[in-house]
């Protein structure tokens, strides 16, 4: 079995450690915990013939306080850059802390995850913002950590992605 | 050009010698190996006084050329361990008693301690096994895990673990680690590395390199000592994979051959106390306890086992007792199933004779008729009992009475025995049967109640009657009682016989008749008959008037034979009859044959009356002449006239054969005549019968 380090970044409450419990435990809750620091979590999944050992690191959301600690991302293999669609400012942000990381990580596999599409109708992101990210090469899902939408899909297209790459 | 190479010729011809010869050395492997081989051992002897690193990097290699060898030659290893393999299992087991004996020592010490209630009032508390409590407060430290972990990816590369638990979530552990080590480096701002820390009674210890680093999760105080073993190993990682180490992607399979090392790195120490020597007596002293309670409860084990298998062995012995299961049970009630003859032994009692309570045994019984000897003569016992004197075998299912048994329980016997299930057959020719007096005497008085002028009594087998009694009661007497069971002869003597004149009468008549013509009566024993009777009748009372019982005399003396009578008058008819005969002529004169033709029929008569008298009658006839003529004439006259008449008789039917002529000689004449005379009278023919019995 191959272990794989992957991290999740993004703005503070934009639901990562949500879409981690969605992940690996299939739980949602409406109540809202800042994580400080990070939080690691692990699930065992399947690409293509290969059995993978996801160690996930959930890190705190950059927020106004304090940028994102991006050296947690040492030694990951990926990561999921999550944006908040109900709110402009966590693309901002998304954006800030993906400069960062590849500063000083190079450049990682990622995928852009646009959450809470289960509040698609509140959404400030609109498809111009989006085809602005996928203009730059990146793939971009939208995802629900509420109702599990793509959430899946999400970590397994991140796990194939970096087994294609050496 | 040729200048050139001239020159470089004249100044570096020696340098270009070398150089070739360099490469010959270094091209030749051959050569090489030559040259190695003659450093490698100095080599080897500096790399190893320096450090272990040679040994480590030859670890691999050896190993992997042992492998390789012990699976093509096995018997070279078979044969080089052999001397040794003994003394290493002796060690070996040796080793594991002597833990083993501490292991003891350490329980008996905290289990019967002040400390080991307490720790056991610990366990209770915690919910912790007493054992793990006795672990944690009796431990100097223990190292409880090892995390070989990547420094770049925070992966895990290696995890081992003092207990089988906690190892489940070591690749997160593995990874909060590294974060952690990462967040305390990040907000204190500062360049070294977390290398401890503790948490409650744990203390993690990190140990620093360059690919990779050791964490160990210990409990209590570790020595320094320990950190120089963390850190050996994970020197060790990095010289035998360094490059797997700088490589790696997150296949940590790579990293499993240093396992053995990590988990030489589980040290743990306990608290030793001072006494030692106290502590072995302790063991000794437990283990001497237990192999003698062993002992004892062996002992009992074996007594308990033979009691039973006596108490089974004889009531499987016991006559009418068949065992179909029997089950020992040593802490619940013993069981004991089988087929039991109503009449067989109660097992209770030979339970409590084998040493074992009954009440512990859970007997049960199916009935069944036994048919062992023992049994039947049992049934047979409880059925009619024996006799004192008596005796009674079963022999098959023969049933023999020998001895002396009374009368009247021998026939009880006779009766019931083919009640008895199981028994064929009744032998008693070997029993000598005796009588009880009273009860022969009351057997007698049933069967022939006697009148009160009588009395009976048995002496031995004899019945003695006296006083007086009936004919009609002494007659059946006479005949029966000595068909009575124990009366073998009869002593009537003193019995005075009375007859009753006409029961005496009744059964004479009964046994003769009585004619009409005939009045009998019987008086004191004489039987007196009056009247007329005949010859045959007469003559059988004659006979056996007396046999009949109360009869003692006859009187006939007023009784006429009728036959007798009868033949008397015939035979006096015919000797009164004269047939007259003509003069000197052998004819009948005229009266004579008149008289001749009435005689057939009175000869006759007479000839019946003869035979009713019981015989036949002899008829003469006898001629008779005158005395005129010559003798000669007159003998063939008088012959020739008692001819005459037998011939007339005959004629008439009579039987010749009881005629007798007789020719009668002349009659002398008178004294006194002169000369003969015709005398009508002589010329005669007269009879004469005779009555032949």
């Amino acid at each position: 079995m191959i272990q794989k380090k992957i991290c999740l970044l993004g703005g503070h409450a934009v639901g990562k450690t949500s879409l981690v419990a969605q992940f690996v435990r299939k739980k949602y809750a409406d109540t809202y915990h800042t994580t400080i620091g990070v939080k690691v979590d692990k699930k065992v999944i399947t690409a293509g013939a290969t059995e993978v050992s996801l160690m996930i690191w959930d890190l705190a959301g950059e927020d106004d306080f304090g940028p994102a600690e991006v050296s947690y991302l040492r030694g990951a293999s990926g990561y999921l850059l999550v944006l908040d669609g109900t709110r402009r400012a966590s693309l901002e942000r998304a954006l800030a802390v993906q400069q960062r990381a590849e500063e000083k990580n190079g450049a990682l596999p990622f995928i852009v995850l646009v959450n809470k599409v289960d509040l698609a109708a509140e959404w400030e992101l609109g498809d111009e913002d989006f085809s602005e990210l996928a203009a730059r090469g990146w793939t971009l899902h939208r995802t629900s950590a509420k109702t599990g939408e793509f959430v899946e899909a999400a970590f397994q297209a991140l796990a194939e992605e970096m087994l294609r790459r050496p | 050009m040729d200048d050139f190479e001239e020159l470089r010729r004249l100044l570096l011809s020696t340098e270009q010698d070398d150089l070739r010869a360099l490469h010959g050395r270094l091209d030749d492997p051959e050569r090489r190996a030559r040259e190695v081989s003659s450093v490698l051992p100095q080599a080897a002897k500096l790399s190893s006084a320096r450090n272990g690193e040679l040994s480590r990097a030859l670890q691999p290699v050896v190993g992997d050329s042992v492998r390789e060898s012990i699976k093509s030659k096995p018997q070279f290893f078979i044969e080089a361990f052999h001397p040794i393999i003994g003394p290493i299992v002796r060690r070996s087991i040796a080793e594991s008693l002597r833990g083993l004996m501490q292991s003891l020592n350490r329980s008996l010490e905290h289990t019967f301690s002040w400390q080991g209630l307490k720790w056991r009032l610990e366990a209770w508390r915690t919910g912790r096994s007493f054992a793990e409590v006795v672990l944690l407060r009796s431990l100097v430290y223990r190292v409880e895990q090892i995390f070989l972990i990547h420094r770049e990816t925070s992966l895990l590369l290696l995890h081992v673990s003092a207990d089988a638990k906690g190892g489940d979530d070591s690749d997160m552990i593995a990874s909060m680690l590294s974060a952690i080590q990462d967040f305390t480096r990040d907000s204190f701002q500062v360049t070294g590395a977390l290398e401890n820390f503790r948490i409650g009674e744990l203390e993690v210890w990190i140990r620093p390199g360059r690919d990779a680093y050791l964490a160990a999760t210990i409990r209590g105080e570790a020595p320094v000592e320990l950190r120089t073993a963390l850190d050996e190993t994970l020197e060790s990682a990095h010289t035998l994979h360094g490059s797997a180490l700088a490589a790696f992607t997150g296949d940590a399979a790579a990293f499993e051959p240093l396992r053995p090392e990590l988990e030489a790195c589980l040290h743990a120490q306990y608290k030793q106390t001072d006494a030692a020597t106290a502590r072995t007596t302790k063991a000794y002293l437990a283990v001497g306890a237990a192999a003698a309670m062993l002992v004892a409860a062996g002992l009992v084990f074996l007594r308990a086992e033979r009691r039973w298998n006596d108490f089974l062995h004889h009531l499987s012995a016991e006559p009418g007792i068949a065992l179909t299961n029997t089950r020992r049970g040593w802490f619940s009630a013993s069981q004991v199933a089988g087929l039991r003859d109503p009449l067989a032994a109660d097992p209770g009692p030979l339970a409590r004779k084998a040493g074992i309570d009954p009440q512990r045994i859970r007997f049960d019984w199916k009935q069944y008729l036994a048919l062992d000897a023992t049994s039947l003569r049992r049934r047979f016992e409880q059925r009619f009992g024996v006799p004192a004197g008596a005796a009674v075998a079963v022999a098959g299912r023969a049933l023999e009475v020998s001895g002396s048994a009374p009368y009247e329980w021998l026939e009880t016997v006779r009766q019931g025995w083919p009640q008895i299930p199981g028994i064929d057959s009744l032998s008693e020719r070997a029993v000598q049967v005796t009588f009880n007096p009273e009860l022969v005497l009351a057997r007698f008085r049933t069967a022939f109640p006697p009148p009160p002028e009588v009395t009976a009594r048995v002496d031995g087998e004899t019945l003695h009657l006296s006083g007086k009694a009936a004919y009609e009661w002494i007659a059946p007497v006479r005949e029966g009682a000595t068909r009575l069971p124990g009366i073998a002869a009869l002593d009537d003597r003193e019995v005075k016989v009375a007859f009753d004149p006409a029961l005496v009468l009744q059964r004479f008549e009964s046994r003769f008749g009585l004619p009409d013509s005939v009045n009998a009566g019987v008086a004191d024993g004489v039987l007196t008959v009056a009247g007329e009777a005949s010859h045959a009748w007469l003559t059988r009372v004659r006979k056996g008037a007396t046999t009949v019982p109360g009869i003692t005399t006859l009187n006939e003396s007023q009784l006429v034979d009728l036959d007798q009578t009868a033949f008397t008058q015939s035979k006096s008819v015919i000797e009164n009859a004269f047939i007259y005969f003509l003069v000197a002529k052998v004819n009948f004169a005229t009266e004579g044959f008149a008289a001749l033709s009435r005689l057939p029929d009175e000869i006759r008569r007479c000839q019946t009356a003869a035979k009713r008298l019981g015989g036949d009658i002899n008829v003469e006839i006898r001629g008779s002449t005158d005395a005129v003529g010559n003798a000669a004439k007159n003998l063939e006259l008088s012959t020739g006239r008692a001819n005459a008449v037998q011939d007339f008789l005959v004629s008439c039917g009579l039987e010749a054969a009881m005629f007798k002529t007789v020719p009668l000689p002349v009659r002398a004449d008178p004294a006194g005549a002169a000369k003969p005379v015709h005398e009508e009278a002589d010329r005669r023919v007269s009879f004469h019968i005779q009555l032949q019995q």
